[in-house]
């Protein structure tokens, strides 16, 4: 599984909210507030991922949030915008799968989540990616991410075949390891840049 | 709201609140909020309706707030603490009336609590595939505590932060388990398992009570009122003041509905469980739960009016109708302690052992014949228990001995409104006032009534 190496200490999470601004104040052109989803097989390291994202970001005004099952993060870009994620995760044992409109409701993001180990989870990425096709709001910015890609010598998913599905159906792809960091910050990044700005007039 | 309980400390915020509502300059805004809630009396309830007045109400007011003399060069935390005194007083002043209040949310919240009273006779974690490393008891009964505190608040702002205090007990759990048990944080996939099951075990009032965990005051509110998860959630999700209801708020109530949803749809293929196993423990427990039809002769009153909702708790007594043949019999020395016996009870203790033990017998002979599982007890017990109920019983006591520790430990205490040390602290700051002080206010006010 292998997250265990990028688990946050006890503290960070709270500590640096003390100087922080609220960022959840009011929203703007230049400060979005973001809901992500998580979606995705159980232990293929959807919440590995993201406390990855989260333990690797170190500016000290940005307000964190680390619980075990939601966390939040503002990231900055380079066009001095600011991005709060925040990110919920779903169960990914097949008997909640009902209950994820629930969680996937008014979603800005949706990240599906797959193990290259693991054919199944791909299959289970697929289903996620139709069913929010079907019921998710339609302007949802949607990632598919084949995790764990540190295990290539276990890799049972090509990655020509994430490229594939994700182009057919519109959305970013990229492989990460949440174990290393590879392509973590970029994933986050990459979300940050395809979200639809309010225009700055309203 | 009683202005004469103004004097609890804890709830400095609200009483700052009201001070401010009684300062003349602020006659216009009581006059609004007076005739806002008096304005409810001519309408029949209806919740969508209800809530979304409620919720222009409070934008209306915040202008109001944001333009008022009193509040000039206001800071946002003011205006945001009076506009949770605003929430708080409204809800409480219009709590009947809309709180559970059609017939469909008093049904919903009965056939909730009823399935969960089955459940709760057998369900283990096991069944939710809850890794052993998270079935920590007292981690649990501080989830159950908080999950309760709703029932005994009316703020949606205080029934929303139970739910909080509740889930971040739970996630602390997780992220704790995760780093000393080298166990890699699955995040959701272990949460909701947890929570599902420390909500059913929270909706359990009749296990509870046994074991003097709750006093019988609580008792006697939780029995007027048995845990209405239903209502609670569609209160706080109509109530809440919306702007408050989002990001972390949001994501566990979220978990709490998506709970009851899986509980509400719950069948044999939502657990880990034998699907023959699954019907015939729940058949068992409905047998348990009938009500007892005939008076009760334990020596306290209050049980008698406990007949209808009590659930099949472990220890409960035994009084299905739908097992006994003879009719108008009961089992009246389930409450007793030894010392309370006398000779003259053996004649009777004796009938109604021989009672049970047919019963038992004759039940597990139709057990067996639905099917040889191994969920059939041998050897009928000699105490003229209800062996269905032995693993439970056995199981619970020992959660219930927890509970008396976690009592002991509370009382070192007072005032605790939640785990000691944990994200609550950093809950408590951001947000005035506690469901505790809150509790204690109902209290106050119904005591008074």
């Amino acid at each position: 599984m292998g997250c265990s190496g990028s688990l946050p200490d006890r503290n960070s999470g709270r500590l640096s909210g003390i100087n922080g601004s609220e960022s959840s104040g009011a929203p703007d052109a230049k400060n979005l507030r973001v809901k992500l989803v998580l979606l995705g097989d159980s232990g293929v390291g959807k919440s590995c991922i993201v406390l990855r994202f989260v333990r690797g970001q170190f500016d000290p005004t940005s307000k964190v949030t680390v619980g075990a099952s939601f966390l939040s993060q503002t990231i900055a870009l380079q066009d001095s915008t600011t991005v709060k994620f925040e990110i919920w995760d779903t169960a990914g044992q097949e008997r909640y799968a009902a209950l994820a409109p629930l969680y996937y409701r008014g979603a800005a993001v949706a990240v599906i989540v797959y193990d290259i180990t693991s054919p199944e989870s791909f299959n289970k990425a697929q289903y996620w990616v139709k069913e929010l096709q079907k019921h998710g709001s339609p302007d949802i910015v949607m990632a598919l991410v084949g995790n764990k890609a540190d295990l290539h010598e276990n890799r049972e998913v090509p990655t020509q075949d994430g490229i594939e599905y994700a182009e057919k159906n519109g959305m970013f792809f990229i492989e990460t390891s949440a174990k290393t960091a590879d392509n973590i910050n970029q994933l986050f990044e990459e979300i940050a840049k395809r979200l639809p700005r309010p225009s700055s007039t309203s | 709201m009683d202005p004469s309980s103004s004097s609890s400390a804890q709830s400095v915020t609200f009483y700052d609140f009201l001070d401010r509502m009684r300062n003349p300059a602020s006659l216009d805004l009581v006059r609004s909020i007076k005739s806002f809630i008096v304005s409810f009396s001519f309408y029949t309830a209806n919740p969508e309706n209800d809530g979304k007045r409620v919720q222009e109400f409070y934008l209306t007011m915040e202008g109001a707030i944001r333009d008022h003399p009193l509040w000039v060069g206001a800071t946002e935390e003011e205006i945001d603490s009076a506009l949770e005194g605003l929430e708080k007083y409204v809800m409480t002043k219009l709590f009947s009336r809309t709180f559970s209040s059609t017939p469909e949310d008093v049904k919903i919240d009965q056939e909730i609590y009823e399935k969960i009273c089955l459940l709760q006779t057998f369900l283990r974690p096991e069944h939710l595939d809850i890794p052993v490393v998270l079935q920590n008891e007292a981690s649990w009964l501080l989830a159950e505590k908080e999950l309760q505190k709703m029932n005994t608040v009316k703020a949606p702002r205080e029934k929303l932060l139970c739910i909080m205090n509740c889930c971040r007990v739970i996630s602390n759990l997780l992220l704790n388990a995760s780093m000393s048990e080298n166990m890699v944080l699955a995040g959701a996939d272990d949460f909701l398992p947890v929570l599902i099951y420390v909500m059913i075990k929270a909706s359990s009032p009749c296990l509870n009570y046994q074991k003097k965990f709750i006093d019988l005051d609580t008792w006697k509110s939780i029995l007027a009122n048995p845990p209405q998860l239903h209502s609670n959630l569609k209160f706080i999700q109509l109530y809440r003041r919306q702007t408050k209801l989002v990001s972390e708020a949001a994501y566990y109530f979220t978990n709490l509905v998506s709970a009851k949803t899986f509980v509400v749809d719950l069948n044999a293929k939502s657990l880990s469980i034998e699907e023959i196993e699954f019907e015939e423990n729940m058949q068992a427990a409905r047998l348990a739960n009938k009500v007892p039809q005939v008076e009760v002769s334990s020596s306290s009153n209050d049980f008698k009016a406990l007949g209808d909702v009590r659930g099949p708790g472990p220890s409960g007594r035994i009084h299905g109708d739908g097992i006994h043949t003879s009719g108008g019999y009961n089992y009246p020395f389930m409450e007793a302690e030894a010392d309370d016996l006398t000779v003259g009870d053996v004649e009777r203790l004796l009938r109604v052992y021989k009672d049970v033990v047919s019963k038992y017998t004759s039940l597990c002979r139709s057990v067996r014949h639905i099917s040889l599982t191994k969920t059939v007890p041998s050897i009928p017990g000699s105490e003229g228990k209800n062996v269905l109920l032995t693993c439970p019983t056995e199981k619970s006591t020992s959660i219930d001995e927890k509970r008396e520790d976690d009592r002991g430990s509370e009382k070192g205490l007072p005032g605790s409104p939640g785990p000691p040390g944990t994200a609550n602290d950093d809950l408590e700051k951001g947000l005035p006032g506690s469901p505790r002080s809150a509790n204690d206010d109902v209290q106050k006010e119904s005591a008074r009534s």
